[in-house]
């Protein structure tokens, strides 16, 4: 079994001091760590999300993976150079949006979306519209990510896409919402980007809206 | 010997613990109990009649209780309690709750496993969507219903033509409008004083809730709000308002509790074992009168799933063999209103559950997440489905072979099942009586229930 077939083993399995030991093993043999993480961690993780998917790995198990995995990017952080932020998948702003207290959800599609890459900062629950917007724009972000478990606080929703047009910065985001009562036609007339019906979905939808982003197509 | 406000107390001066670790803790916890108490989920074995085990699911979940405490959000700390607090507690625990008034009075007490004394059945469309001009017809064909002991509310999309957002005066408005629809439906019904057991379920904010609780909106003496835990196993100061208000105005109260199977507390064992200690949660933080459980299935949002059948039933059993609580589950379907799917869905759980000793809050259809897609025909299947358990009395061992078959119907379809028809299709809207179509597609699902072995012409 090559290195990164370990790897790959190793992070499903949740091991934490093997994926660490392993990252040591990249650096020491001056292996291309980016080279590792894809073909290694981020495969791992990517399988940890499907049996996560089909519930042969709870939440447990899935944040027991990704703590395995987030120890070894901690060895490898260092040797990543100084292009490590244009190698990122995107940077996300995520939330609960205002009124909900609800997290769960949220927080699978936290790990899952650092898991794939991308940089997630996490503002938590009952976020108000501005609060989103005033992040997004403070760390360039390129998705704002809304998630409501009420029909309450879904209607806060479409305020995202209206404070972003009123604030002539709309184009500068993508817009995604996810959670219980959202459904994708009402994604759409919230004027969303992209709905993830569950956290593996928005994580493909999220890769596939950067894509179209860096084409430079209309969000 | 606790009272509400040593628990408000202990919120302020328990340890403090950031809310990321409680979550790990659950699932870390809740697994070693697994495996301390020997609990195992058996796929081919839905309904268990094994009473060692139930006893050992309820033993793991008050010593999760315990062992965690409850996580106050507002304040970051554990409130934790003794074992002899919990036993106090338990002993004191209301036997009867009262709905209604008059000839709509019921009486919910508590049941025991394989009981012959039906379910209480707690009729709602559980919030579900709908236009605003159709808030009323959907209401008003739960309450309508013969086996309705209680009905609640669906969600009008709109008040006034205004959307609601939380935490807004439209909330407040919304609230209000509620309470005084519900009791309009209850009377078009003809039901004028049939209990409303959450008088408001469309506001997040308890400004909202406490404002249209009132008397002169149409609240009776008797109707009731639920309070609910956030998952897994936390509180927090908004829902505790709404005790304090509960306290001194006599309205029923309930614990809410949706644990997430799949979520922090892991599978099905695991988290039956939270599931268990959430009744402790609503009991000694809520003071509750009845505990109402709808477990879900984490990635298909419903509990007709085999793990979750054997979910609600090893906790109903738990918690009926070891105290004398009101216990209550309400069934989440894949299935939409008007298909055979989501007849055999609501049969699945409710044998489940009756036979287990739980009354029933009938029923989220469609994963409650589809507009206009609910209708008192629902909880019409369900009750009857309880009612024909009960007085037919159908054992956990029988109940198991009738609900296998009953999952070879549809288990395969829940991640694409059919999305149903919606209210305007399943009902006339101007008699609001079901369609001759919804009557003849139940009829023929009964046959084939019928051939499973529950016996729906004793009804």
């Amino acid at each position: 079994m090559d290195l990164f077939e370990q790897i790959v083993e190793a992070t499903v399995a949740g091991d934490q001091d093997r994926c660490v030991s392993l990252a040591q093993e990249v650096v020491s043999q001056g292996i291309d760590a980016f080279k590792a993480i894809e073909e290694g961690y981020s495969k791992g993780m990517s399988i940890v999300g499907e049996k996560f998917a089909q519930m042969e790995y709870f939440l447990p198990q899935l944040l027991t993976c990704a703590d395995a995995m987030k120890a070894a990017l901690e060895v490898l952080k260092s040797h990543l150079g100084e292009d490590l932020e244009g190698r990122t998948q995107g940077i996300v702003v995520l939330g609960t949006i205002q009124g909900d207290i609800h997290d769960l959800g949220k927080n699978i599609v936290k790990t899952m979306m650092q898991a794939s890459g991308f940089v997630v900062h996490d503002l938590g629950c009952d976020v108000p519209v501005r609060q989103f917007i005033d992040k997004a724009e403070e760390v360039s972000a390129d998705i704002i990510a809304a998630s409501a478990i009420l029909t309450t606080t879904m209607a806060h929703m479409p305020d995202l896409a209206g404070l972003l047009n009123e604030m002539d910065i709309r184009d500068n985001y993508i817009i995604m919402v996810g959670g219980a009562p959202v459904t994708p036609d009402y994604a759409k007339r919230a004027g969303a980007d992209g709905y993830g019906e569950n956290a593996s979905e928005a994580v493909e939808v999220a890769k596939r809206l950067m894509i179209e982003k860096s084409k430079g197509g209309s969000q | 010997m606790i009272s509400f406000w040593d628990v408000f107390k202990r919120s302020e001066k328990g340890t403090f613990i950031k809310e990321e670790k409680y979550d790990r803790m659950v699932g870390q916890v809740a697994l070693e109990l697994v495996q301390k108490y020997g609990i195992k989920y058996d796929s081919e074995c839905v309904i268990p009649e094994d009473d060692d085990l139930a006893d050992r699911v309820y033993q793991a979940g008050l010593e999760l209780f315990l062992e965690l405490g409850i996580y106050c959000r507002d304040t970051g700390r554990l409130i934790k309690f003794s074992r002899e607090e919990v036993e106090w507690a338990l002993k004191q625990a209301p036997t009867s709750v009262t709905y209604g008034q008059g000839p709509d009075e019921r009486v919910m007490t508590y049941r025991t496993i394989e009981d012959s004394k039906p379910p209480f059945c707690l009729n709602t469309p559980v919030g579900c969507t709908v236009a605003e001009e159709r808030f009323v017809p959907m209401v008003q064909s739960y309450a309508q219903e013969p086996l309705s002991d209680t009905f609640s509310s669906a969600f009008s999309q709109t008040v006034q033509g205004r959307p609601i957002k939380s935490g807004t005066p439209q909330e407040v408005e919304a609230a209000i409008w509620n309470v005084i629809k519900l009791r309009e439906a209850a009377r078009a019904a003809g039901r004028p004083h049939i209990g409303i057991h959450n008088l408001v379920s469309n506001a997040e904010r308890t400004d909202a809730t406490l404002a249209a609780v009132q008397a002169e909106f149409g609240a009776q003496p008797n109707d009731g709000l639920a309070v609910a835990a956030n998952s897994e196993m936390k509180i927090d100061y908004e829902r505790m308002k709404k005790v304090v208000f509960l306290r001194h105005t006599g309205y029923n109260k309930y614990g809410l509790y949706g644990p997430i199977m799949g979520g922090y507390a892991g599978g099905p064992e695991a988290t039956a074992i939270v599931h268990v200690a959430h009744h402790f949660l609503g009991l000694l933080a809520f003071e509750v009168q009845w505990h109402d459980g709808f477990p879900l299935h984490l990635m298909q949002g419903c509990n007709s799933t085999r793990n979750l059948l054997w979910l609600i039933s090893i906790t109903g059993q738990a918690l009926a063999r070891n105290t004398h609580l009101l216990i209550g589950v309400g069934p989440f379907t894949a299935a939409g209103p008007c298909t055979e799917m989501v007849v055999h869905e609501i049969a699945a759980i409710v044998l489940a559950a009756t036979v287990s000793g739980l009354h029933l809050n009938l029923v989220a259809v469609a994963r409650n997440k589809l507009p206009e897609r609910s209708t008192g025909m629902e909880a019409r299947i369900g009750a009857e489905t309880g009612h024909l358990v009960a007085r037919q009395g159908v054992t956990r061992k029988q109940a198991d072979g009738i609900v296998k078959q009953i999952l070879a119907e549809y288990e395969s379809q829940i991640p694409s099942a059919p999305e149903g028809k919606r209210l305007d299709e399943c009902y006339n809207l101007e008699t609001v009586q079901p369609t001759q179509e919804y009557l003849d597609l139940y009829e023929r699902c009964k046959e084939k229930l019928d051939k499973f072995g529950l016996d729906y012409s004793i009804l």
